[in-house]
């Protein structure tokens, strides 16, 4: 059989591209996202390769002292003494007030679904992880998500072996926090940075920065970031406070998610 | 044009992407070195498949699907027409190649991915404009391995179809 030989002009070749990049364009986000999950599904091993040697260059002093923790593993102590508290303060307000009522406390009815990190790509522009962990694993979208005891970010897509999360840092990212008695919005801004706008308070510098708790996806406030500044919004009398995580997580190579009220 | 050894360089290079440099505030971008390079040293039909290829291979790992698909197939074919009128051979000229299509093709991408309902970061310039100057550092000494790899010698001025 003879082959003929087909030529497409390059106006045509120029077209017909541009159609299709509008097409995928224009798919659905959930459709899309089959191509990026296969992609890091098929190149998990390089991908995890050089992630490692990432790590790796990241030089870590050894501790000679039997009695030192190294920072990693304070920070680590020093969230899970944070989340204690708070969840002590919760316990005793529910207490307080429904003394009468029998109520399981919240983390008997959350399961953590432990999971590897597969890739993290932490800049100005983005702040994502892609797990090792799915459907099949019983997560869904907008479960939140721990590393060393703190709150990162949630799950933003989900396939059947892999999930994506969208760190609290992310410019996409929306989360409700805790400052004093009132819930405010905290928006990610990149860079490992989210800011809270126009608090009606100047919020001390270091101040740990809680989630605020919701139905279904988060039993307690927890530990998510701490106020690294505290600057003037451009109204008088209001203040912008920026928020980073409480963990390295850049260097978090595992991490869980949390499932309120499993199925066994 | 040899695919195959097209198509092991671009996974290469995304999967590098992804991994190695993916956790670094300041990096070069080894895909837009790729588009400068095929738009750079190849025939024009050639040129504008790797374009909207590597834009593809960047989309896969990037935060959403088709942005910059469309905005690397537009640079990479206006770069592989400009070439065959002005010869993009020396190294101050592929600098500048890299740094204005690395900005404009950044900025298309960010633009399409607002549209497509992505939030951008508030301060968009600065790392895009940092990513650009990056890669128009370390491209030009990407340019000779890759040519090696791919069989290509030194374009001639005005010597491609």
């Amino acid at each position: 059989m003879a082959w003929k030989h087909i030529t497409v002009s390059r106006r045509m070749l120029f077209v017909w591209f541009m159609l299709a990049g509008f097409i995928i364009l224009l798919s659905p986000q959930n459709l899309t996202n089959k191509f990026q999950f296969a992609f890091t599904r098929i190149f998990r091993w390089p991908l995890s390769i050089g992630r490692n040697i990432s790590l790796s260059a990241a030089t870590r002093k050894p501790l000679k002292d039997k009695d030192m923790v190294s920072r990693n593993e304070h920070e680590r102590l020093l969230n899970h003494v944070a989340n204690i508290t708070q969840q002590r303060d919760v316990l005793y307000e529910e207490n307080v007030k429904l003394t009468k009522i029998r109520n399981k406390p919240a983390w008997e009815r959350a399961g953590f679904v432990p999971a590897d990190v597969i890739t993290v790509s932490v800049d100005n522009l983005h702040g994502k992880l892609i797990i090792n962990r799915g459907k099949e694993d019983g997560l869904e979208k907008n479960l939140f998500v721990l590393a060393d005891n703190s709150i990162i970010g949630t799950i933003s897509d989900v396939d059947t072996h892999r999930a994506r999360i969208r760190l609290f840092t992310d410019p996409a990212s929306d989360t409700a926090v805790r400052i004093g008695d009132a819930n405010w919005i905290m928006k990610g801004c990149g860079n490992n940075q989210a800011k809270v706008k126009m608090l009606k308070e100047k919020v001390k510098i270091g101040t740990k920065i809680m989630a605020s708790k919701r139905p279904g996806f988060l039993g307690t406030p927890m530990i998510i970031g701490k106020v690294v500044r505290c600057e003037h919004n451009d109204q008088p009398l209001l203040w912008d406070i920026t928020v980073e995580p409480v963990c390295n997580i850049k260097e978090s190579d595992s991490i869980h998610i949390i499932v309120m009220n499993p199925s066994e | 044009m040899h695919w195959l050894r097209f198509a092991v360089l671009v996974l290469l290079a995304t999967v590098l992407q992804a991994s190695f440099f993916a956790d670094l505030n300041s990096k070069p971008d080894l895909l837009l070195i790729l588009l400068v390079f095929f738009a750079v040293h190849c025939d024009t039909s050639d040129a504008i498949i790797c374009s909207f290829v590597i834009g593809f291979a960047a989309d896969l790992i990037g935060p959403t699907m088709g942005p910059q698909m469309i905005s690397y197939g537009i640079f990479g074919s206006a770069l592989a027409y400009l070439h065959r009128v002005i010869a993009i051979k020396q190294i101050p000229y592929q600098i500048i190649a890299i740094f204005i299509t690395g900005l404009l093709a950044g900025s298309v991408a960010c633009l399409l991915n607002f549209l497509k309902g992505e939030p951008s970061p508030p301060k968009i310039i600065a790392p895009l404009f940092g990513i650009a100057l990056y890669s128009s550092i370390v491209g030009p000494f990407l340019f000779l391995p890759s040519a090696w790899w791919m069989h290509i010698r030194k374009p001639g001025r005005f010597g491609r179809r």
